[in-house]
């Protein structure tokens, strides 16, 4: 049953998503002038940020301008987001271009229109997920990882680009190899590419680099994050999750002796991690099924709660492992409300470790039994779940659970959602009152019982048991 | 004091559940019992202060295992429940192979608390099952020994039992284990029973039966109760105390009893197939004929009938010996199994069943443990013990029968103990409260009212508070003693009171709240640190190895793997079969090659070994080994030598001078495989004391797989035929090898089918004691 | 010997006379049940025991009816005043019907 309503939902959602996309057509009279893109695969990530000047050769004024992900990469894509002059977020639409259709676009709008013959700069951000590949695939313990980038040497874009240029940052010196194409120019951790002038619209060249990486490939494969929020002053934040590390393989034995001899070894391999937690962060516990993982060390810092975690062992490529986090914060923090309404602002997802890459995001909110006209407003797209009910102490109808889901997340998607609804606030006195009520009937059976002990004699004894 | 004025509202309306004369006393009752329950609780949280809620040790590592299947799977699937994960390849029928009234009793609390909408983890109603059924048997023996002798004496009694370390060893939080509620059923049963000896009510016998129900269901260890009663009724015949009310108390229990045990799957029809049970069966027909030529002379009350009387009787039980006898060398009643002669013949578990002896919990108990567990107890029980005989009566025959059969299973085995305990706490409560009765005669009010306020310690309060409440209904017959010694003597005693609970709960918190997976280790300056090596293999195993990888380890580790590590054992603490664990102690102790067949035949995955030379803890596999030496030889006695393992002069060591075969054999590769850190030699191994006598060896058919942080936990994967350079073999011999692994492959799914293994012994698994 | 013979005559005349009528109900119940046992025993001698636990729950049902009836008739027995103290008639008849219920539960349970 439950299963045919979320794929009825699930429909639903992308009828409601296939009539949300706009058709659009690539206007001639936009021509990027310049192209400042700087690719950062120093991490697991990779973090490509240009700086675009828009130039407008048309009559009309310009109000939006496509952004295009090539086929390759659209799959990785986990973030896109644009700024203009003024570190303002722009907004951006999904779309669609005809005879381009295995191109993803975006239709990024401005916030002024471009005039004639005038420029504008933007800034694009976009991360890719698993666009790293170690080669070779499997290692030993003691050997470097090495990865594989595969990009398109030009910036891809759906309009004309006059002039550009491309910096790598792969913070290491020891390339195996990369992409020759003149000019170029390799230094400590960076390797530049360009100028390159009069590049057509989607136009793909091949960029590769092989490199020594050692930072933590790790991903979070599923993340359930759990809020429960309590009138009481109270909110309690568990988190369930599963990592793997999905670098290169590890090869053949491992050594503990060789892992303790020295301290640089298993390079590839990850001991620990930070995880940042809100300042007001209290009772945190770190475990697993089979209890507490006794490894981890918490540090107050002035604006966040720094935990250190080690998972039971250390994660070489392949490895995996799962714990359960959980914190408590006081409800001032993030519940604002009027009379009868009350507004949550919470972060969809919080910080788990640095340059974090996370495969599946479940975020369920259980709100105060009795809350109805629940309304969530998020500032991306994500997938509904079917709300349901949630029983624990004292609870007599359920309360009502919102949750929802999201695949390929990464630290860009730290952002808070806004959930409103409407809770009577006598129901607060529900459970007090519950347990008193209960008390008072307890107290009142025993009493009749102690009195009809004494006035019946022994034909109630066989009944008695 | 203030503790017990704020209960006093609250307990004011339960005054109806235990008697109805109204007043003082009854609330003094509830509220010790009440703080009674509260101190062995609260005695009991040591581990999960200082460590977490956990479940602790081995075997309740399976009962958790198996209540949260239960819980997650419902009732009937767990009593056809197949394990397939344990005794690799042949598997376990869970439910038929288990008293499942600890994961009924926890599945049920489970069940009552969700449908209320609490949603309290199974592991915690788990863990602390144990700690909250022991006020429960603070009660019942209160409940017995108010029966037996005086509400006072009960009220000293319960106290005693809620901290005793003989119980509480048993049952702190986490050691989730059928004794944690066994002892409970114990004592209400036989509280039940004596209830319904001196009423000769049905109602009360039926209660009895339904009591004896849960406890069979709970633990191995009803076969105490289905003897210890007989025998009560058997004493009173020879005592000339037959009743009519005796009569339909045991004949009832009896008959009602049987049916009801035989309804649990593992226990089957063995109430009238094993001798274990007969002597219930005699004592009931011995009871039937006395009751019919007893009705009999009643109808015709004349001299003859005496001597008819007297010979019908013997008739009887001659007869009913004579069958049972038979009928035993007829094969139809199975004799009695090992582990019940172990209990006559101390040496006899030694000579043939290794692995019992192989269990420390089976040693003969030493007199320092009596002491230990029991304190200033082991040393009054005596004296209500005599006080019991000297004012006889139908129920202080059967206390004074527990006792001394008690003691004497307790002297032949260190775990029975447990069975000893309550009926200590019973007679040393009785003895308490005649020592008190004869001091405080007189001055009732005045001393007990100073003492209460200068001692805190809850058992105390209770043996004030009962003397006070009983002291008037209870006239002895002693002269008066003096003032001074009557204070003197009452002083010792609350002094010895005092030292008793000290060492109560010294003894709980240092010696048995232990998790024993998670060690603690103190440095120099006081601090702790938490070795956590189990949990961190068992993580790994659980995250990093195939679904179905099938582990070999030591039968100890089985229930640990399965529970936390989620994965295939081949041997487990459930050691129901002795041939297949003979063969994992073969595989170790072979040298690598030999053992790489067994391996393979076995469909091993992975290895894995306990290892503690590099921290100093001492029941690592090494320690062990040579019992997995003895078991191996009791099967494979051409393979296995058990001398082959010592040094010529007869020594066991792991040094250079150790034997050749020793320094050889998978075990101590495993162990000592590329360990070079340790001590300030490196490779020094701390807990024997020794630098390994083989060291920078390599492996050929294994590979380590991790080695936790302390190196305690070593799991080792054993290589595929193709992964490793085999050594040279002649040609004729290749070609059955080869012939061999295809066989393999075809036969891996025939579950019990195992090449050059001996038929499955049977007789190993019935009745265990535990 | 002979005074044996000589002696059952005499107590069958002693039953007959002394004995209530409500205990002679009873006991014609305890003789039926006994028959019931064993006729039991005497099939399963003959044909085998094949589904034992089923003959085990009827053989061992006759035998507790005929336990609790038997202990029915001491409590019920006005000879026996003194020995079950605080025992009425009515008592012991709804003992025997709870210990009754308890044990066909349990019957109905194992016969499968």
């Amino acid at each position: 049953m439950a299963k045919i309503q979320y794929s009825f939902i699930f429909f639903l959602y992308i009828i409601i998503k296939c009539n949300g996309v706009n058709v659009d057509i690539i206007s001639s009279d936009l021509k990027l002038k310049n192209v400042d893109r700087n690719i950062d695969i120093s991490s697991q990530l990779v973090k490509i940020t240009s700086k675009i000047t828009l130039e407008n050769t048309g009559r009309a004024p310009v109000k939006y301008f496509l952004y295009a992900a090539e086929s390759v990469t659209k799959d990785n894509l986990a973030f896109v987001g644009f700024k203009d002059n003024n570190n303002k977020d722009l907004r951006l639409v999904e779309t669609s271009v005809k005879g381009y259709d295995d191109v993803k676009f975006w239709r990024v709008e401005l916030k002024e229109a471009v005039n004639a013959a005038s420029t504008v700069v933007v800034m694009a951000e976009a991360v890719l997920t698993k666009a790293l590949l170690p080669y070779p695939t499997a290692i030993t313990q003691q050997e470097d990882q090495l990865v594989k980038f595969n990009g398109n040497l030009y910036f891809f874009s759906p309009y004309y680009v006059a002039s550009q240029k491309t910096t790598v940052i792969v913070n290491t010196k020891s390339v195996e190899s990369f992409t020759k194409v003149k000019p170029f120019s390799q230094q400590d951790g960076t390797i530049s590419y360009g100028p390159y002038s009069n590049i057509g619209p989607f136009t793909e060249k091949e960029l590769s680099i092989h490199y020594k990486n050692n930072s933590p490939f790790l991903t979070v494969t599923r993340i359930e994050r759990l809020i429960e929020v309590s009138h009481w002053g109270n909110i309690a934040v568990e988190e369930t999750i599963e990592i793997e590390h999905t670098g290169a393989k590890l090869k053949g034995p491992f050594s503990r002796y060789d892992y303790q001899q020295d301290h640089h070894s298993g390079p590839a391999s990850v001991r620990s991690y930070k995880t940042l937690l809100p300042a007001s962060a209290a009772d945190v516990y770190y475990r697993d099924t089979n209890g507490n993982i006794s490894t981890s060390n918490m540090k107050v810092k002035k604006d966040t709660v720094e935990l250190d975690l080690r998972p039971r062992y250390p994660l070489f490529g392949g490895w995996r492992t799962h714990y359960t986090l959980g914190y408590n914060v006081p409800s001032y923090e993030y519940l604002y409300h009027s009379g009868n309404e009350y507004l949550l602002k919470m972060r969809v997802i919080d910080h788990i470790f640095d340059d974090m890459q996370v495969d599946e995001l479940i975020t369920k909110i259980i709100l105060p039994e009795g809350s109805t006209n629940i309304k969530l407003n998020i500032p991306y797209p994500v997938s509904r779940l079917p709300d349901n009910l949630h029983y624990t102490y004292l609870d007599t109808k359920g309360r009502p659970v919102v949750s929802f889901t999201k695949r390929n997340v990464v630290e860009n998607h730290i952002q808070d959602f806004q959930l409103r609804y409407t809770f009577p606030r006598l129901l607060m006195l529900q459970e007090p009152l519950l347990v008193v009520g209960f008390l008072y009937m307890l107290f009142l059976c025993v009493i009749i019982y102690v009195r009809l002990d004494f006035s019946i004699h022994k034909a109630e004894h066989p009944h008695k048991d | 004091m203030p503790a017990s004025s704020v209960e006093k509202p609250l307990n004011s309306p339960n005054k109806g559940l235990f008697n109805n004369t109204a007043g003082f006393s009854t609330l003094i009752t509830v509220t010790v019992l009440l703080l009674a329950w509260l101190a062995g609780f609260a005695s009991r949280l040591f581990a999960v202060i200082r460590f977490e809620s956990i479940i602790h040790e081995f075997d309740p590592w399976f009962n958790y295992r198996s209540t949260a299947y239960m819980v997650q799977h419902g009732f009937y699937n767990f009593l056809n429940w197949f394990d397939e994960r344990a005794w690799y390849p042949l598997g376990r029928i869970v439910g038929g192979t288990v008293y499942p009234g600890l994961m009924i009793t926890s599945g049920t609390i489970h069940w009552i608390l969700h449908t209320l909408n609490i949603p309290i983890h199974i592991r915690d109603i788990c863990v602390f099952l144990a700690p909250v059924f022991s006020g429960l048997t603070a009660i019942a023996t209160y409940l017995l020994t108010s029966e037996l002798w005086s509400r006072g004496a009960g009220l000293f009694a319960a106290c005693f039992i809620a901290i005793v370390p003989g119980y509480s060893s048993r049952s702190v939080a986490g050691s989730y284990d059928n004794e944690g509620i066994a002892i409970f059923a114990l004592q209400f049963t036989y509280y039940l029973w004596l209830k319904s000896v001196k009423s000769g009510s049905v109602f009360w016998s039926v209660c009895t039966a339904l009591s004896y129900f849960y406890m069979v269901s709970a633990w191995g260890g009803y076969v105490f109760i289905i003897n210890l009663i007989p025998l009560h009724v058997f004493v009173l015949l020879i005592m000339g105390r037959f009743s009519q009310r005796l009569f339909v108390s045991y004949t009832v229990f009896y008959i009602i009893g049987l049916l009801l045990s035989m309804q649990i799957p593992f226990v089957g029809f063995q109430p009238i197939r094993t001798s274990e049970h007969m002597a219930a069966s005699g004592v009931f027909a011995l009871l039937m004929a006395i009751g019919a030529l007893k009705y009999l002379h009643s109808l015709n009350p004349k001299g003859q009938w005496k001597q008819l009387l007297i010979l019908g009787g013997l008739l009887a039980a001659a007869a009913v010996f004579i069958a049972v006898v038979l009928l035993t060398y007829m094969g139809v009643i199975a004799p009695w199994s090992g582990r019940f002669y172990s209990l006559w013949d101390t040496g006899y578990a030694k000579i043939h069943i290794p692995i019992i002896a192989s269990v420390s919990e089976h040693q003969p108990t030493t007199w320092s443990s009596f002491f230990f567990d029991l304190h200033v107890l082991v040393c009054t029980f005596p004296v209500g013990l005599w006080y019991c005989i000297k004012n006889i009566n139908d129920e202080r025959v059967f206390v004074a029968l527990y006792a001394l059969s008690a003691v004497y299973f307790a002297g032949v085995m260190v775990r029975l103990m447990l069975t000893l305990t309550p009926v200590v706490c019973v007679l040393a409560g009785i003895a308490f409260s005649i020592l008190l009765d004869l001091v405080l005669r007189e001055d009732e009010l005045p001393i007990p009212q100073t003492e209460s306020e200068e001692s805190k310690s809850l058992y105390d309060k209770a043996g004030k508070l009962k003397k006070r409440a009983h002291e008037p209904t209870l006239p002895t017959d002693n002269t008066g003693l003096g003032m001074n010694v009557r204070s003197g003597i009452l002083i010792a005693f609350m002094i010895l009171l005092m030292l008793f609970s000290v060492h109560c709960t010294w003894a709980t918190s240092n010696a048995y709240s232990s998790p024993s997976i998670v060690l603690a280790s103190y440095g120099n300056d006081g601090s702790r640190k938490i070795l956590d090596d189990f949990r961190e293999a068992y993580g790994w195993l659980s995250q990093n190895t195939a679904e179905d990888a099938r582990v070999m380890s030591w039968w100890d580790y089985g229930y640990q793997i399965a529970g936390m590590g989620n994965r295939t054992t081949l041997v487990d603490n459930n050691t129901w079969n002795n041939s297949h664990i003979a063969l994992v102690g073969k595989a170790m102790a072979s040298n690598e090659s030999a053992a790489y067949e067994i391996m393979t035949m076995l469909d091993v995955d992975y290895v894995l070994v306990i290892f503690g030379g590099a921290i100093g803890y001492s029941g690592d596999d090494i320690n062990k080994f040579i019992w997995m030496v003895r078991i191996a030889e009791g099967e494979h006695p051409k393979d296995i030598h058990e001398a082959d393992y010592f040094t010529e002069r007869g020594e066991y060591r792991v040094d250079s001078e150790a034997s050749k075969t020793m320094l050889n054999c998978l075990m101590y590769k495993l162990s000592y495989y590329r360990y070079d850190s340790g001590g300030s030699p490196p490779g020094y191994d701390r807990t024997r004391g020794a630098l390994p006598g083989n060291r920078g060896f390599k492996l050929t058919y294994l590979e380590e797989a991790y080695t936790t942080e302390h190196w305690l936990v070593r799991i080792y994967r054993v290589k595929k035929p193709d992964e490793f350079n085999r050594p040279r073999i002649p040609l004729a011999k290749r070609i059955i090898s080869t012939t061999n692994a295809v066989s393999k492959k075809t036969s891996k799914r025939r579950k019990g089918l195992l090449k050059n293994k001996p038929t499955l012994v049977k007789g190993k698994k019935v009745s265990r004691l535990e | 010997m002979s005074s044996l013979t000589s002696v059952v005559p005499k107590l069958y005349q002693e039953y007959i006379t002394k004995t209530p009528k409500k205990l002679k109900i009873i006991d014609a119940y305890l003789l039926y049940v006994f028959l019931t046992a064993v006729i039991q025993f005497v099939y399963c001698c003959l044909v085998g025991t094949f589904p034992f636990n089923s003959f085990l729950s009827g053989f061992i049902s006759t035998v507790s009816s005929f336990v609790l009836g038997v202990c029915l008739r001491l409590q019920v027995n006005p000879e026996n005043k003194n020995e079950f103290q605080g025992l009425s008639a009515e008592r012991g008849f709804a003992d025997f019907i709870f210990a009754h219920l308890v044990l066909h539960l349990v019957v109905i349970n194992f016969i499968g």
